[in-house]
Parts: structure tokens; C-alpha cells; sequence
């Protein structure tokens, strides 16, 4: 009896406790949601909200460019999900499946390009595409965020192939499959949750990805939704903090959306196989 | 015939990814040590000379050139925010594993919502939603109880405390979830046994959890400690945005060449910065080739 009122107590604590962590995690993002509903930027200063409001909702779709850099960065994360699985796929089958000479070499080697941080090289990129003229471009931003995230794309599916058993591509062969084949028909579904993990891993990068977006894009109509927003509360955001949050919300709401569609593959994706998730 | 072709197949495969890396990752890198050994800046821009080794000497050798500190500063930055990360993404997977734990599933959906956001997003959410002097909610609180305003970036402790609770929001989800799915995949007998030999729950973390977790975290821990010494956006936001300057002179070692480079326009000394980064990172991934082997698991 004893026993059973300790552990009803312990749960009881413990489920308090998690309430609490949770709140305290989503305060940030409940405050940037109630800002945003509130009308005017008087509200900040007398700390009061005001009357419920979309109005800021409308402001930023209508007088900011917002379609226009939601089509932006459309084309850009899609453009480079593309160019970045393509590669990546390829080569990793290329590491999960031959044995060749210096691929654990390479395979190091890339995992130490990865560990440089880009916004270092970032001036160095900067150079050769003036010079190749790629600045200003979309073609430009794809190859740089592809070529980032190429290696994380390698590491991550070739672990996953690896634990795809070999037996089922030698059937296959036997059948008369050809390699690529092979990966359209049998890898790729086998593998689908770290594809798909990976391919949204990237898409998510490109939308949130601002630094790049903002000195690469010389003219305000060429920006992503993250560079225009970030240049939005760059030039003056003590004015429109309100509209900044609705924007905010605007550009998050996709990505929530995508990120808990694939949630549960998420751990088996990411992890490689060594933890069932 | 046939065997050559074999040769070069795995390349042939591998070419258009390693050409993208070439030229995005690879080649800047190069490019970037060539500049470190030159005086390119805003006015040498075309005509820039060679001056050997100077902008390493300057980073290095001066003491008050800002790097030494910053490097300090990142290591701090990089363990404070590992231990705390870690520590506590573990106590809350174990929590959540609690058996009889119903809301579980909830509970584990909310709290991936800060992994969810889009990282920037976060960051100016928090500068101005959370620290703000004039509309920060941290403030409202601080003055509701009765206490002065509190500048939370203008000084560097503070800034740094900042940092790292913004920090800790952000990526503690993301170990929480692998942490999590890691104790999925521990094989439940072993507790059991350890049950009927009398372990307590301590010995049963000690022993049975911590010890199976490790082969499966490493490379989840190895790669969130780049994550951590890379980190660049948080305090870039938080404290030295252009017009947004808080006050604070804390730098890490990223932050510091990129201020080189874009602010103070010195190409060549920012890259040399670079460089002596990217020595740094080689030898710690050496370090945790031979402490653990980043190969991933499941062959």
C-alpha cells in the first residue's frame, strides 16, 4: 500500500515537473505569438496588448515583398535539396557499398570540411563569385548551401545504407538491375526515413539560413524570407517589433509544420540504424 | 576492361559531390590561407602584397589582440555548454522514460518545439521577447518583484549566462530526443536482471545506462561539440548586431574573425584567424578519433 502511494506521488512530481519545463520552453514562442495578434507598437511601451488584431499579419503580406521572398526561398531550398540529394545519395552508396582505395580517408577528410565553419570562408566565396559572377544569383546561393550541406547528406545516408542488408541488392543483381537502378528502386525506399530526414534537414537549413542569404542577395527583392526578415528587424525594429513577430510566426509555421510530419522518423533518420527509434 | 572499370566506378559516383564540395568548401579554405599571407583590406583590394607570417604574429603573439581571450572564451563556452547540455538532456530522457509516465507522448512533442523554430527566429525572439530592457518579459518580471532593471547584455558574465540559457534552449531538445530514442534501444533484460540482483536506481544508471548509451551518443556528442565551438548566431544577434550593440566585448574565436573581415575590413588578418581555427579543429578531431572513433554504428 505504502509502496503504491510513493509511486503515485513520484509520478504526480514528475508530471509536475515536466508541465513546468515545458511552459518555461514554450514561453518565448506563446510571448512572439500574443505580440503578434496585438495591435500598434504603442503596446510595448505601456505593456499592455491592446485589442486583438491580424492586422500585422496583413502589413507584412501586403506592404513587405513577403510573396516574393516566400517564392525565394522556395526556389531556393527546393533547388538546393535537389542539387544536395543527388550528389550526396550517389556518393554515399559509393562509401556504403565499394571497397576502394582511401575512402575512410575521404571519408574523414570531408567529415573535417564539415567542421569548418563556413561563415570563416565565407569572404574567400565571397571573391570567387564576384569574380565568376554568380553573386546576386539564385544558382549562386544553391551551390553554396548544397556544398555545405553535401556532407552532411553523405555522412548521414551512409550510415543508414549501411544497415541495409547486402543480400537484397545481390537478388536484385542476379535479376539483372543495373546500380542506379538499384539505388532508384531498392536503396532509396529502404532508406526512406533517412532520406527523408535528410532532405528535410536541408530544406530546413536553406529557410533558415540568413547570413549567407543577406551578403550573397544585393537587392532587397532577390532575398529569402529569413534574409528579408532579418533585414526587416536589422533596419528598424523598435518600430515594427510587432510586425516582426507576425513575420516571425509567418516563417516558422511551415517549418513546424514539416518538422513534426517527419518527427517520428526523426531518431531512426538521424542516427543511423544504431538506435531504433 | 572490366576491372579498371570497377576501379573507377566508386569515383564516378562520388564525383559530383566531391566537385560541389571542391569548389564550395575545399577551395575557400585554400583560398583563405593564401589571403592570411597577404595585407588585403578594404584599400588593398586588388594590389594587396605579400607580407609572410605577420598576420599570425599579430593574432598570436600580441596578447592584447583580442584573440587569445576569445579563444578562452570559446573553450569555456564549448565545455560549460556540453557538460550542461548533456547532464541535463539526460536527466529529462530518463524522466520521460518513467515508467507509468502517460503524458509522455506530449510532453515530448512540446519540448521539441524550440529544436522546431527556425534558430534566428529564436535568437531575436529572445533578444528582444525575453532580455530586452524596455519589453523583455525577464525584466517585467524582475520589476514586478521589486528589483532594479537588469542590463542582461551589456556586461560580459552576464551576456555570457545569456548566451548560454538561449544556447541551452535551443539545442537541449535535440539531445533530449537522441538521448531518448538511445534508451529505446537498450536491451531491457539487462535491468531486469539487475533488479533481482538488488541494484538501486543509481547503480542501474551507472552501470547498465550510462555504459550502453556511450558506444550509441559518441558521434551525437562529438558532432554537438563542433555544433557548440561553432556557434556564431547567438551572440552575433544578442550582442553585436549592426545598430543592436549591447555593450558587452565578449567574443568567441568565430565571431572575432568575422569581425576582422566585416567590420574592420581586415581580410588578412581575419584570415589567418581563420586558419589557426581550422588548426584547432584538426587537432581536436584528431583527439576524438583516437578518444572515440566517430565511425557511425550499425554495420
Amino acid at each position: 500500500m505504502n509502496q503504491t502511494i510513493k509511486k503515485k506521488l513520484h509520478l504526480l512530481l514528475l508530471n509536475l515537473f515536466f508541465s513546468c519545463i515545458c511552459l518555461l520552453s514554450l514561453v518565448p514562442i506563446l510571448y512572439v505569438l500574443l505580440l503578434s495578434i496585438s495591435s500598434g507598437g504603442g503596446a510595448l511601451l505601456t505593456g499592455s496588448f491592446g485589442s486583438l488584431t491580424l492586422e500585422n499579419y496583413r502589413k507584412i503580406i501586403v506592404e513587405e515583398p513577403f510573396l516574393k521572398w516566400l517564392l525565394n526561398s522556395v526556389i531556393l531550398s527546393v533547388g538546393t535539396m535537389l542539387l544536395a540529394m543527388g550528389t550526396s545519395v550517389s556518393a554515399s552508396y559509393a562509401f556504403s557499398r565499394f571497397h576502394f582505395r582511401g575512402k575512410n580517408k575521404a571519408m574523414h577528410l570531408l567529415l573535417l570540411l564539415n567542421a569548418f565553419p563556413q561563415i570563416l570562408s565565407m569572404f574567400a566565396i565571397f571573391r570567387l563569385f564576384r569574380l565568376m559572377n554568380l553573386l546576386d544569383s539564385h544558382m549562386g546561393l544553391i551551390f553554396i548551401y548544397a556544398g555545405s550541406m553535401c556532407i552532411f547528406g553523405i555522412w548521414n545516408l551512409k550510415g543508414y545504407f549501411d544497415s541495409i542488408p547486402i543480400e537484397i541488392e545481390e537478388a536484385a543483381k542476379i535479376d539483372g538491375s543495373g546500380n542506379l537502378q538499384l539505388i532508384l528502386k531498392i536503396i532509396m525506399p529502404l532508406a526512406r526515413p533517412a532520406i527523408i530526414v535528410t532532405g528535410v534537414m536541408i530544406l530546413i537549413f536553406v529557410w533558415n539560413e540568413y547570413l549567407f542569404a543577406t551578403t550573397f542577395m544585393l537587392r532587397e527583392e532577390s532575398y529569402t524570407l529569413s534574409g528579408g526578415l532579418y533585414q526587416l528587424q536589422a533596419n528598424d525594429y523598435s518600430r515594427s517589433w510587432p510586425l516582426f513577430s507576425a513575420a516571425a510566426i509567418l516563417v516558422s509555421v511551415p517549418i513546424l509544420i514539416i518538422f513534426f510530419c517527419i518527427q517520428k522518423h526523426m531518431v531512426s533518420g538521424l542516427t543511423a540504424g544504431g538506435v531504433k527509434g | 576492361m572490366e576491372n579498371t572499370k570497377k576501379k573507377w566506378l566508386p569515383w564516378i559516383y562520388c564525383l559530383p559531390a566531391f566537385v560541389l564540395i571542391g569548389a564550395i568548401v575545399l577551395f575557400p579554405i585554400l583560398y583563405t590561407g593564401y589571403i592570411s599571407f597577404t595585407n588585403m583590406n578594404l584599400y588593398h583590394w586588388q594590389d594587396y602584397t605579400f607580407i609572410g607570417m605577420d598576420n599570425y604574429i599579430r593574432a598570436l603573439g600580441k596578447v592584447n589582440s583580442g584573440f587569445l581571450s576569445a579563444l578562452a572564451t570559446t573553450l569555456l563556452w564549448t565545455i560549460v555548454n556540453m557538460i550542461l547540455d548533456v547532464g541535463i538532456a539526460y536527466i529529462l530522457a530518463v524522466g520521460l522514460n518513467t515508467e507509468g509516465l502517460r503524458a509522455r507522448r506530449i510532453y515530448k512533442t512540446l519540448l521539441v518545439f524550440p529544436w522546431a523554430m527556425p534558430a534566428y527566429v529564436s535568437i531575436l525572439v529572445w533578444r528582444v521577447g525575453m532580455f530586452n530592457t524596455e519589453f523583455g518579459l525577464l525584466n517585467k518580471i524582475v520589476t514586478a518583484l521589486g528589483f532594479d532593471k537588469v542590463d542582461f547584455l551589456s556586461r560580459n558574465v552576464p551576456a555570457f549566462l545569456s548566451c548560454m540559457v538561449l544556447n541551452l534552449w535551443m539545442s537541449l531538445p535535440y539531445m533530449v530526443v537522441m538521448i531518448d530514442g538511445g534508451l529505446s534501444s537498450i536491451d531491457k533484460s539487462m535491468y531486469e536482471s539487475a533488479v533481482l540482483d538488488g541494484a538501486s536506481s543509481w547503480q542501474k544508471s551507472f552501470y547498465i545506462t550510462i555504459p550502453s548509451l556511450k558506444k550509441i551518443m559518441a558521434p551525437i556528442v562529438i558532432m554537438t561539440t563542433f555544433t557548440m565551438f561553432k556557434q556564431f548566431d547567438i551572440l552575433y544577434l544578442l550582442t553585436m548586431q549592426k545598430g543592436a550593440v549591447s555593450g558587452s566585448t565578449l567574443q568567441t574565436i568565430i565571431t572575432y574573425a568575422h569581425q576582422n573581415a566585416f567590420v574592420s575590413n581586415n581580410y588578412g588578418l581575419s584570415s589567418a584567424v581563420s586558419m589557426v581555427i581550422f588548426v584547432i579543429i584538426i587537432l581536436f578531431s584528431l583527439w576524438t578519433n583516437t578518444a572515440a572513433v566517430p565511425e557511425r554504428k550499425g554495420k
